[in-house]
């Protein structure tokens, strides 16, 4: 592996853990301490927390999950272990799978809310990023960051789909 | 005279192809007597000799554990085969030694096909099969069966070994055990006991404490005198080898690392597969990244479904009200489509299809992607340190979906001990139709996080039948634990229509249920929810209906809980079925879809209703998971057992977390 992607992924390992580590944070303290603040690491723009680090200890888990699986793609990649392809695939198919929930989940809850509009009804509530429980998460700004890995990975994904 | 052959290898390789290369279309396709395990018998000519194949069941050893081996095992011994064919996965030659060493200790003239040697080529493995066969004492040949190759060669050997006289194994275990097995071997030719049997099998069988060969003993005449000298000849190799089967296991896998050093050269070059491996099932990694993917299921199954179900609700909130005064009865409308109607708990029930189909969508994507059998060798793990047996697993994962199909699949378990914990545990995992009671409610507190609600509650149920599994292991059950091998299937991109199938067919049968078993139950809660008590006529005041007079009448023993009667009265009725439990609280509330989680929401507190559905979760299963119980268990005692210690241990779980609850939370 290169060494500027090397640098890359271990960025985006410690970007996945630093916000696991406050969607954990906020999980805990909204769930089960009953704390009103939240620790948000972003830019605000209109209202909006971009990413908005909603609070969810299971999803801050998964978060910190991908990270570590980042980190330790490096370190095997480091050392010259070739298992590190396996690590990264899995980091960044996690990565893909989260940055697709976080786009359903936008989609699902706009549909949720304008439904009703279907058969002339008022929409149930009003849909805007700012009252969406998920908004532009994590998720959607790190699976970002993480899609152009694909060029790192295609050879070992067009493998794994000669051996299928 | 035809020459009869017994195909037998593990699963997966190759051996169907190999028997239909033998045979063509000369084959008969049906079950084994009484069995529901397939049977395939054909017929081939060649050099004018007529020879009958018949290919036994994929199976990993010649232990009695499971159907498919005991059938193998019977074939064999009873049958007396000519020749046996043992076909092995070149590319995996280690792990398919093992059946190749049991087989030679049945003492039968024995061919090994060393099949898939294109793979093994590619893998950079090199077999000697010359020295192989040396090593063995059997001839070994080489084949490539999709492309035929070695298949003229197969044919001329199987007639060549039914002509020759009787093979002698060249499989020796360490001095002990052979000094053992001959002292064993010398006792059965002495009393003269079955001698239809290789003895030498006979002695290795005693030594691993077969249950089935046992009895067979036993029957005989003298058998208890010989079985009490056995037993003197294995107390001493038990002093010092502890449990024989498992010590038998490890003699076998010595023998194979010593031919395998001798005969295979290279280093297997590591596929796609075996790096994605590396990381599933790694030591520290593999289960966070479960729980992570379990995470991403659940979020997907609900955020996917919730729009569907919301229409859903919508159109049963909009048919119920056009649907009042339809009949003409006041009664009966009111039974059915007023506020408190069946039609209103059955809308709830059903505008959960989406979900049920949502989540079945998403598993079968992971069951066909090969993720589900690693997520079971993960959980085998645990499962093993713990000293439990691994092969629990499957039904643990089967009772995700329905606790009945999780119950009746622990025939899989071998000894009746792990069998029976892994019965009445099952009702602890999370089935779809509590899913659908814990979506509803966790919709109402933790909207933004419903799928880590779920996931804990899982993860909650898992670990309480474990809880559960190692206290009957230490004070009931005292016995050893079957061991597991388990073949982790190769990764496959998943397929869109099996996903859409499984789906429909999943959704179809919620469906069903919703229209039979629940619309019944919540009729019979209707009913009582609009017959007067006092008078038994009608009343559309349900807070002197039959169904409050239960209520209140139990609400008591639930007070601590801090349940109103409504609650008390669902939970009841949730024995019929779980779906009940949802259904019943929106009819005796008096709101439709649309209204509930507001409605719970202003009524309740999250932590009075994580404790609910921690009861839910816990409590007596289903009527039908019960009769499943009694009719694997053949016994009452253990329906009577999983009913008090479930209602017990939810009683008590709830009330600890509703107390944690109230000192972490206060003001709630």
């Amino acid at each position: 592996m290169k060494k500027n992607i090397q640098y890359y992924e271990t960025f985006l390992g410690l970007l996945y853990i630093l916000y696991g580590i406050l969607q954990v944070y906020n999980g805990v303290t909204n769930w089960w301490l009953q704390g009103e603040k939240q620790i948000q690491l972003g830019i605000k723009i209109f209202e909006v927390w971009v990413p908005n680090t909603f609070p969810d200890p299971f999803s801050g888990f998964t978060l910190i999950t991908t990270g570590l699986l980042f980190l330790v793609a490096v370190y095997y990649s480091k050392q010259g272990f070739t298992k590190y392809i396996g690590y990264l695939f899995i980091a960044w198919l996690l990565a893909m799978i989260m940055l697709t929930l976080n786009i359903i989940e936008i989609i699902a809850s706009f549909l949720d809310a304008y439904y009703p509009l279907l058969y002339s009804e008022k929409p149930n509530f009003e849909w805007n990023l700012s009252t969406d429980t998920w908004g532009i998460a994590p998720h959607f700004i790190l699976g970002l960051l993480s899609s152009p890995l694909y060029f790192d990975l295609s050879n070992f994904i067009k493998e794994l789909m000669l051996k299928q | 005279m035809t020459v009869k052959v017994a195909l037998v290898g593990n699963p997966n390789v190759g051996k169907s192809v190999i028997f239909n290369n033998l045979t063509g279309s000369h084959q008969h396709i049906g079950n084994w007597p009484g069995k529901t395990v397939e049977k395939k018998e054909g017929i081939f000519e060649y050099n004018d000799k007529e020879v009958y194949v018949i290919d036994l069941p994929g199976i990993y050893s010649l232990t009695a554990y499971s159907v498919e081996e005991l059938i193998a095992r019977d074939y064999i011994i009873e049958e007396k085969p000519d020749v046996i064919v043992v076909i092995i996965d070149a590319s995996n030659i280690e792990r398919n030694l093992y059946l190749v060493l049991q087989v030679l200790e049945l003492g039968a003239k024995t061919l090994l096909v060393l099949n898939k040697m294109d793979l093994a080529e590619a893998s950079n493995l090199h077999i000697d099969a010359m020295e192989l066969g040396k090593l063995l004492g059997i001839p070994v040949i080489q084949t490539v069966a999709p492309k035929k190759i070695g298949m003229d060669e197969l044919r001329r050997k199987i007639l060549e070994i039914a002509k020759a006289k009787k093979q002698l194994t060249k499989i020796r275990y360490s001095s002990d055990f052979e000094e053992a097995i001959d002292r064993i071997t010398k006792l059965l030719e002495d009393y003269k006991l079955h001698e239809e049997y290789s003895r030498r099998w006979l002695a290795i069988k005693l030594l691993e404490g077969d249950k089935v060969i046992i009895e067979k003993i036993r029957k005989t005449a003298k058998g208890k005198e010989f079985l009490k000298r056995v037993e003197k000849i294995k107390e001493l190799l038990e002093q010092k080898y502890g449990n024989l089967e498992m010590a038998l296991i490890d003699e076998r896998y010595r023998v194979i690392k010593c031919i395998v050093e001798k005969v295979v050269k290279g280093e297997k070059t590591l596929t796609a597969s075996d790096y994605l491996d590396q990381a599933l099932l790694d030591k520290y990694l593999g289960i966070p990244i479960f729980i992570s993917i379990l995470w991403a299921m659940f979020q997907f199954t609900f955020i996917v479904s919730t729009p569907f179900s919301d229409i859903l609700g919508d159109f049963f909130t909009i048919l119920s009200e056009r649907m009042a005064g339809i009949t003409g009865f006041t009664r009966i409308d009111y039974l059915l489509f007023g506020e408190y109607g069946v039609l209103n708990g059955i809308g709830m029930v059903i505008s959960f299809v989406p979900l049920i189909m949502t989540l079945y969508f998403a598993m079968s994507l992971l069951e066909d992607f090969g993720y589900l059998a690693r997520a079971a060798f993960l959980m085998d793990k645990v499962m093993r340190k713990l000293g439990l047996t691994g092969r629990s697993i499957i039904p643990m994962i089967l009772g995700f979906g329905c606790n009945i199909a999780g119950v009746y699949s622990t025939r899989i378990i071998p000894t009746e001990e792990d069998r029976i914990i892994a019965i009445v545990t099952n009702p602890l995992m999370l089935c779809s139709a509590r899913l659908v009671v814990f979506t509803a409610i966790a919709t109402a507190f933790w909207s933004s996080a419903v799928g880590s609600i779920l996931l804990s509650l899982y993860i909650i149920g898992i670990v309480l039948a474990i809880l559960i599994a190692l206290m009957l292991k230490r004070f009931i059950f005292r016995g050893i634990t079957s061991p597991f091998i388990m073949e982790l299937p190769p990764y496959q991109m998943p397929s869109l229509k099996v996903a859409v199938t499984q789906m429909w067919i999943k959704g179809s049968l919620f469906f069903k249920k919703a229209g039979t078993i629940v619309f019944l139950g919540l009729l019979i809660v209707g009913f009582l929810a609009t017959t007067d008590a006092s008078t038994l006529s009608f009343t559309n005041d349900i807070e002197y209906s039959l169904v409050a007079v239960i209520g209140h009448k139990l609400q008591p023993i639930f007070t601590p809980l801090n349940w109103d009667w409504r609650l008390v009265v669902a939970i009841i009725f949730g024995f019929i079925a779980k779906e009940i439990v949802i259904g019943t609280t929106a009819m005796l509330y008096g709101v439709s879809e649309e209204e509930f989680s507001i409605f719970l929401a202003s009524h309740y507190d999250p932590v009075t209703m994580y404790a609910y559905m921690l009861f839910v979760l816990i409590y007596v299963p289903c009527i039908a998971t019960l009769a499943a119980v009694k009719h694997e268990t053949q016994s009452w005692k253990w329906v009577i057992f999983t009913i008090v210690y479930e209602t017990l241990l939810a009683y008590t779980i709830s009330l600890i977390i509703l107390f944690l609850g109230r000192i972490v939370f206060p003001g709630v």
